[in-house]
């Protein structure tokens, strides 16, 4: 599995990528495989404020649904709308086109609490 | 899929589980066996393979119960519902195994008479001991053979490669061909509303013959693409569409039942009929990509109706589709809505299949 040595990561298998006192949220690979195809995604809307582990959405494959949670605590800012006509962006580009929403952080040293790549390596290998 | 009740025993493996783990497959447990859910094409690629090309479905995981001997066809027609006076020796049927209780469809099966006093039961995964049960005879020989599906509009010219004479059995059309010097049985079925042809092959060639079928073309698909399929083609799925509570009334299906013979269930099955069914099958299309999934309710004018026996996005049309069991006032054409963990999906009442087979 793709975990990226410059990403954070929640133990929901979210991952962050933090820039300028914002976070850009998507699903990991290991979260995208075993979804299997994802075929529609519900995404927060922009202006939520979410708590850390609140539901920022929904991502529904071929075989059932899961939630996605928002890894620290903030405002979404911004949303991929790409996804509603391409949800298989998850599946193809987990880390890229495939990101879910940007969320502006109330605490940006809250991003410390993520798991760095190692130790998500290490959660998924069990 | 929606949890399996046989999750709890020890799996039961097909001769082919080897070959599906070199492939990459993902496996899952269904009706007590680990089978593929897909491979690594994907769930979406091997339904488009199915409807555009040709593709290869391990169902080792259906029942064979061999019912033979003079009194074989007497028996089967005591049980179950169809009329295998309308068939005979090399032809395949589509048959119910009703509750005595409440006309419960207990399976749903598909009848090979292969000859005259020789006939391969063929019931769902986990429904093999309660047919044996049912018929009170039967030897099921599950665990000697795989069963492969070769579906999709180009998998008769593909397994021509392998065996013309099994590329060559007509539709509902069962027939025998060798493999290696093996024999081996084809019926001219399916479960993906694709043409095609389903092949009984014995353990000691099973895997040579996938690995024929794949070198000649044929794409591995697993149980999330055979699950999209046949729901675009409404057939049901024991245990959504069919099970504890439903009959072959309600799911639409009293062309399997032959009034005037005698089956199983028949007297309760006559007092549904009679009062007219409290609910009845129906095709759900959606608005929008998000899928349905089975148990969530169907409302009309916001007031319940039914309930969701499967769900999910339909790859060929793009949007949600589901099958439900509604009253039987809920004419096709009827605006309905479903509750999706408390978000309205708006649907409506359609005709199926879904999806038709293109026209070759």
């Amino acid at each position: 599995m793709n975990v990226p040595d410059d990403l954070r990561y929640s133990p929901d298998h979210e991952w962050a990528r933090l820039d300028d006192g914002r976070i850009r949220v998507g699903i990991t690979d290991y979260a995208q495989d075993a979804l299997g195809d994802v075929v529609y995604v519900d995404p927060p809307a922009v202006g939520t404020v979410v708590a850390a582990h609140d539901k920022l959405g929904e991502v529904e494959s071929t075989k059932s649904v899961s939630d996605i949670y928002a890894p620290v605590a903030g405002t979404v800012v911004d949303v991929n709308g790409d996804l509603a006509d391409n949800p298989q962006m998850l599946n193809q580009d987990p880390y890229g086109e495939g990101w879910i929403c940007v969320i502006e952080l109330a605490d940006p040293a809250a991003v410390d609490e993520l798991l760095d790549a190692d130790g998500y390596r290490a959660l998924i290998a069990d | 899929m929606t949890s399996d009740p046989h999750d709890d025993g020890p799996l039961r493996h097909s001769p082919l589980d080897a070959a599906h783990r070199r492939l990459g497959a993902k496996m899952v447990p269904f009706g007590g066996w680990e089978m593929p859910l897909s491979y690594p094409a994907g769930t979406l690629a091997e339904h488009a393979a199915c409807r555009e090309r040709a593709v290869v479905f391990d169902v080792s995981h259906l029942g064979t119960v061999r019912v033979a001997g003079p009194h074989a066809q007497e028996l089967l027609q005591s049980v179950l519902t169809n009329d295998l006076g309308k068939i005979g020796p090399g032809r395949a049927q589509y048959t119910h195994l009703l509750s005595d209780h409440d006309g419960s469809v207990l399976d749903d099966i598909i009848v090979w008479w292969r000859e005259p006093d020789l006939f391969d039961v063929m019931p769902n995964a986990s429904n093999t001991s309660r047919v044996t049960e049912a018929l009170g005879a039967g030897e099921d020989v599950t665990a000697t053979r795989a069963v492969i599906a070769c579906q999709g509009p180009d998998a008769r010219s593909r397994l021509a490669a392998v065996s013309p004479a099994a590329a060559a059995i007509g539709r509902f059309r069962v027939g025998t061909f060798e493999y290696e010097g093996v024999a081996c049985v084809v019926a001219g079925t399916g479960y993906t509303g694709e043409d095609g042809v389903e092949c009984a092959v014995p353990n000691a060639v099973a895997e040579p013959f996938w690995e024929a079928l794949l070198a000649a073309g044929f794409e591995p698909a697993g149980l999330g693409a055979r699950d999209t399929l046949r729901l675009e083609a409404a057939l049901p799925l024991h245990g959504h569409e069919l099970g504890p509570g439903i009959s072959s009334l309600q799911a639409g299906l009293e062309w399997v039942v032959a009034w005037d013979t005698p089956f199983r269930g028949k007297d309760a099955l006559a007092a549904e009929k009679a009062a007219g069914p409290a609910r009845v099958l129906r095709g759900l299309a959606v608005e929008g990509r998000r899928p349905p999934r089975a148990e969530q309710v169907v409302l009309r004018d916001g007031v319940e109706v039914g309930v969701v026996t499967s769900g999910n996005f339909s790859p060929g049309l793009g949007h949600g589709i589901a099958l439900a069991l509604v009253a039987p006032d809920v004419e096709i054409g009827t605006p309905v809505q479903i509750d999706a963990r408390g978000t309205m999906l708006d649907a409506m009442i359609v005709t199926t299949p879904f999806v038709e087979k293109k026209k070759g």
